[in-house]
This record gives structure tokens, sequence and C-alpha cells, in this order.
């Protein structure tokens, strides 16, 4: 594993009990909606993870922050280089030592877990309801370093606040007022600053800009490019825009029904991908150019339901290239090229290359 | 190719706490037979209310303005002014659903959560055509089957929560088309939608207007959905039309700064950028309307003493084409 490697995901798994409750007997299936799925992020690097809805990408991301706990396989954390970070200097002196070794985070719990909070954190897709509306942007903002015990004196506080507010390009005047008064733009970037403040290594962005105007989404993206810029931290981005993620992240992974089909660099993935999963998400993005001709991959019907998933490659009641071999054993995941993985089996037949300009 | 809708100067202005505040200003717009107006804007430039207008649909705290004129051909051949209709009279229970259709950008929030889907279609089918309950309830098959709904017979009794996304916005358009409207109002119907359901959705309702011989105007902020399905583009910002023409002029030679600035933020497919191009600042509230043109405060391009003092005109620039910005018009030639 290389020294840059700052979380490595392996073998992770989340799966839901579904309890049946019947008259005399009750039932429990378990959906497994994440199966089987490794990756690494490296220090100061994004990842994109792109899918549809019901994929399993938002638990993933959820299950990597210990936000719903893993029901297999393993998370692990490298430790932070920051120097400045301020976990690294509790106002109470009882900073636990998560750095010197790597870190079981799937395995942590109590207060060993909460110490560890500040150093990952989340920014949500909707900016409207993941701000409480009692509360000052100010205290919004505060609320990681209060919760966490990581400041305790007011001032100091104030200062870290303006110090994020200032970098996410927030008004400094705003911070008195309340979340109601602000455009959905302003609101994400007052999200974006409460996920920062405890200057963590990992931010998972779910969806963050989805629910944003194109010309308000841009502005996001650019100013978390800068801010991973500036801090060092990396992201995991999570969302279903295929061209949005491919801006954002220096690698991408691509998931179906609980399980990655493709993972590689953001410009092998672009410009080259391999499954036909991945080729037909990126001709189903409309082009604003009236002169490219529309002519999206049909994919009938939706994603299948991961209680039901089907067999062999989960993908084939939908591929246009499925063959018998499809529906009977599961493809194997492997390196078709450097750092170019696939899960299909007749990746190399296929060439969905596209030119660049 | 005969206009069915014209909308002239078409004003909105809403009584709140904080005042009076106008979201739309002296907006024209119309629809020819069998067309699709795109209308495409950020959120709070008024694109929504604009077509809520049509139907009637405002809240009571709306005023229309005074010289509002929305003239609407029925199917009849009648010629409607919807802005003289009595809210509750038979004519506006007509227009709204039987001739004109609405659908919503979520779908889960205008299916009602306690009766079936062929509930509500029933409902509507026998409002707006003259069917018994049985005729009304295969109709209502039929048209879940037309709208791609797999297993109709099953899923007419099902609630909206039992659907997925994209099955029930597809219901939704069912829904929408059964009441026989000649003119749909997609507002926003695909942007909570995954891209492959959204190619689905965008290709059922190509194929239904071509089959039905439908208009409709498709309100959206994504240009490049406009791209794919619009015959003519509307831009809005802060309540008023910047930018109109056929869309392929439009977005080949946008003339507009706000409409250069949205088609530079998409994301692009063929190259990968290491930063996008964001229409800078966020758009203003509508309690605080920047003077002159409304877009002086974002604009690069903007002449001082000119864009922030005076509001202003359209320019016509010939094949349906027309721009309000003070870079194409001689007084801004002239400090240029």
């Amino acid at each position: 594993m290389s020294k840059d490697t700052l979380i490595e995901v392996k073998n992770l798994e989340v799966s839901f009990p579904i309890i049946n409750k019947k008259l005399f007997r009750t039932e429990t299936v378990d959906l497994r909606a994440v199966d089987n799925v490794s990756f690494d992020v490296k220090r100061g690097e994004t990842v994109g993870l792109v899918g549809e809805s019901g994929s399993g990408k938002t638990t993933i991301g959820r299950a990597v922050l210990r936000a719903i706990d893993p029901t297999g396989g393993e998370v692990i954390y490298h430790g932070s280089r920051n120097e400045n970070a301020i976990f690294k200097v509790r106002s109470n002196g009882r900073a636990m030592d998560f750095d010197s070794a790597p870190v079981q985070v799937h395995a942590l719990s109590g207060e060993t877990l909460r110490q560890f909070r500040p150093r990952m954190s989340l920014v949500f897709q909707d900016p409207y309801s993941s701000l409480n509306p009692r509360m000052t942007v100010r205290d919004i903002i505060a609320e990681p370093l209060v919760a966490s015990g990581l400041m305790t004196k007011r001032e100091e506080i104030d200062e870290r606040v303006r110090d994020v507010a200032a970098r996410c390009k927030l008004n400094l005047e705003h911070l008195r007022r309340f979340p109601h008064a602000f455009s959905g733009g302003q609101r994400q970037r007052i999200c974006i600053a409460r996920a920062l403040v405890s200057s963590p290594d990992f931010v998972v962005c779910d969806e963050s800009v989805s629910a944003l105007d194109v010309s308000i989404q841009a502005e996001i993206v650019n100013l978390l490019k800068d801010l991973q810029e500036e801090m060092g931290v990396a992201f995991l981005f999570i969302a279903h825009d295929l061209s949005v993620v491919a801006q954002m992240s220096h690698r991408v992974a691509v998931l179906y029904v609980g399980k990655f089909v493709e993972y590689a660099k953001t410009e092998d993935l672009f410009f080259n991908p391999r499954h036909p999963y991945t080729h037909a998400l990126l001709s189903a993005i409309p082009q604003s150019d009236p002169d490219i001709e529309f002519d999206p991959i049909r994919l009938d019907g939706e994603i299948p339901n991961p209680l039901s998933a089907p067999t062999g490659c989960r993908f084939h009641t939908r591929c246009p290239f499925a063959r018998e071999a499809c529906a009977e054993s599961e493809p194997e995941w492997r390196e078709l090229a450097p750092e170019h993985f696939v899960a299909c089996h007749f990746a190399e037949e296929f060439d969905f290359s596209r030119p660049k300009s | 190719m005969e206009e069915m809708l014209k909308v002239e100067n078409l004003s909105i202005a809403f009584r709140t706490d904080e005042g009076l505040i106008e979201p739309v200003q002296g907006v024209s717009f119309s629809v020819k037979e069998g067309k699709t107006l795109g209308i495409v804007g950020e959120s709070g430039s008024g694109k929504s209310i604009s077509t809520k207008a049509l139907m009637r649909l405002l809240p009571g705290t709306a005023i229309l303005g005074d010289d509002t004129k929305m003239t609407y051909r029925a199917k009849s051949g009648e010629i409607i002014n919807i802005e003289k209709l009595a809210l509750n009279s038979r004519k506006t229970r007509d227009l709204r659903g039987g001739e004109i259709g609405m659908i919503f950008q979520e779908p889960m929030a205008s299916f009602s959560p306690v009766y079936t889907v062929g509930n509500q279609m029933i409902e509507a089918i026998r409002l707006h055509r003259d069917m018994n309950k049985k005729e009304a309830r295969e109709y209502a098959i039929e048209m879940l089957n037309k709208v791609g709904i797999s297993n109709p017979s099953q899923r007419i009794d099902q609630y909206a929560h039992e659907m997925s996304g994209g099955m029930r916005q597809r219901a939704m358009i069912a829904l929408t088309l059964s009441a026989g409207p000649q003119l749909l109002i997609a507002d926003e119907p695909t942007t909570a939608l995954d891209v492959t359901i959204q190619a689905q959705v965008l290709e059922l309702m190509a194929g239904l207007q071509r089959d039905l011989g439908m208009a409709m105007i498709f309100i959206t902020h994504d240009l490049g959905v406009i791209a794919q399905i619009a015959d003519e583009v509307a831009v809005m910002y802060l309540g008023t039309i910047v930018e109109r023409g056929p869309t392929r002029d439009v977005i080949r030679d946008p003339k507009h700064p706000y409409t250069q600035g949205l088609l530079e933020a998409i994301p692009k497919l063929d190259t990968l950028t290491h930063r996008l191009s964001p229409v800078p600042g966020d758009i203003p509230s509508p309690h605080a309307r920047p003077t002159g043109c409304p877009f002086h405060t974002r604009c690069a391009r903007k002449i001082d003493g000119l864009c922030d003092q005076q509001t202003p005109a359209e320019i016509s620039l010939g094949e349906g084409r027309a721009v309000t910005c003070f870079l194409h018009s001689s007084e801004g030639r002239d400090v240029a």
C-alpha cells in the first residue's frame, strides 16, 4: 500500500434486514445494498462514485463514515499528515492517537469513535433540508466543533468559524442570519463550511451539487476544487451525473446494484469506457449542441431491486450486449489495463472509446 | 403554423409582508400548434409561476398586471381570454386539464398518497371525457400502456409510493394526457430523475407529442435538455425574457451574456477541464431587484453608467430572434 493512501476500503458489505411479519412467524430477508466493494482514496484526491438511485452509492459513503455500521469488510484510515489539524490540539488535552498506526474505522466504538469523528465529515444533497432553520449560520458551522468537544472557548470557535466561512466565500456579516435568508448556492456553501470546520482529511459529498442550477453547480464544483488545493482534503464525490463527476474527480467508480462494474482514472473511464453500463450512462447525458444527435443507448426498465438481484452479471437484464453466459456466471473483477478495473465477461470485445477535443 | 397560445405583457406581483414584489415583469411568448417552447432559467427566474398563471393556478395573494393578455384558442376553435376567466367558472375547469395539462417536477408530491393511481386517473378521465366508470378504467389502462408501464392492469391499482421515480413520472404523464389536452406544460419533469430514466422520459414525451400532435411548454434549467426537445427557446432571468429564438440558433450563437454564461457552465463531454465556468454570483432576491438591466450585477460585459441606470428594450434580430441587452442596441454601441 502506497504511503499516500488515506482511506482503504476492503470488501465492504452492508446489508439491511427486511423483516416481514406474518401471523405466526416472522421472515427476515437480508437486503444486500453494498456487496463486496473495495477501493482506496489517496490524500488530497477525489474519487467519484456514480450510479443510478438504488445502486447503493449513498450507503457506501455512509458506511465509510460509520454513519451506518457496515456488516462486513474493513475500512482503514491511515493517519493524518496535516500538522495544523485542529483535532491534534484538543483543548482538554486528551487527544487520542490515530496517526501512528492505521485505524480500523469499522471496529471503532464509544468514546474512541466520537474522538475520531472530526477527521471525516459529510455534505448532504439538499441544502434546504440539511440546515436547522432555528440556528444561526454561525451556530450551524460551529456545531461540529462543539459536538466533538474540540473547542470550548467562544472566541476560539468564532475565529475558526470566521476563517472557514471566508474560505467558503461566505459574507462574514451574514453569520448572524438564519438559513432561510439564503439561496440554494449560498446554503450549500454553508453546508461545506460546516463539513470543513474541523479540518477533516476526508469528506463525503453525497449528491452535493445535484439539486443546484447548472450555473451555481459550476461554482460549487470550483469551490470544492479550490478548498481541496488549499486544505489538502480528500473527497468521495457521489453523484448520478457522470459529466459533473468527471470534471471533479481523479478516479471514478461506477456502481450497479451494490457492486462496482468499472473503476479507473477519470480520463480512461470517460474517453475509453470498457463496461456497457458506463457507456450507456455516458450516452444518456443530453448535450447542449443541437447538431450532435441524441441517441441514448436504450436501457429498458429500471435498476433491479437488490432483494432479487439478477443472477450472473447483475446488468444482464438491461444490457444490450447480453449473452447466455452473462446470466449464468458472475463476471470476474479484473484489471484490464493498468489501474482500469472492469467486471464484464466480454469487455475486450467492446470499443466504446470517444474522441477527445 | 398557427399560434394556439399567445401571452402578451404578462406581469405578476405578490403582496408579501415585506411589500409588493414583482417576480414576473412584461413577459411575452407564444406557442405554435404541435411545437415545443422551452423556457430556461435559474430557480427564482419566474419560469414556473409564468406558466402557472396560464392555468390560473396562482395563489390568492398574486395580482395579474393590468395589460396582461393571454389568448388561447380552444379545441372547439373558440378564443379564450384566460386573464378574464372567473376562477370558479365551468370554463376555467375545462381549461385546467382538458385544454392545458401540466406535469410537475416531483411526481410523488403531485399524486395523492391515499388513492390508487387508477382511482385518480379515472376521476380525471370522467371529468373531461364522456365515459362511464368501466370505460374510463379501460382507457386508463390503455394510457398506462402507452407510456410504457409494464403490466398496466395490475399497476393501475397501486399507490404512487409503490412505484419507482421513473415509473411515477410516466404515470403522471399518463394521467395528464388521459384528459386529452392540446397543450402540455412540463415543469422540470426530468430534474429529479437519473440520467438513464431522464433519457427514457424525454424520448417518451417526444414520441407522444408526435403521435398526439400536442403543443408543449418545457421548463428546465438544463440547456442540454432544451437542445434535444425544444423547437424554440426563451431564456428567463429575474422575471424577464432576456433572449428568445429558434433553439438551434440560440444555442449555436447566443447573443445575451447570460445565455452565453449558462451554456459555458454546462460540463462538456468531450473535454476534461480543470475548472468549470460558472455565472458568478447568485440570482438577486426579488425584494432587492437591481435597477436597470436585472443582469448587470453578474454580467462580465456590463457598460457602466448605462446598464445599471436604464432598462434595455427588446431588440429584434430577425428570424424570430430577439435579445434584451444594450450590447446589441445603438445606445450600447455608441458607448462601446
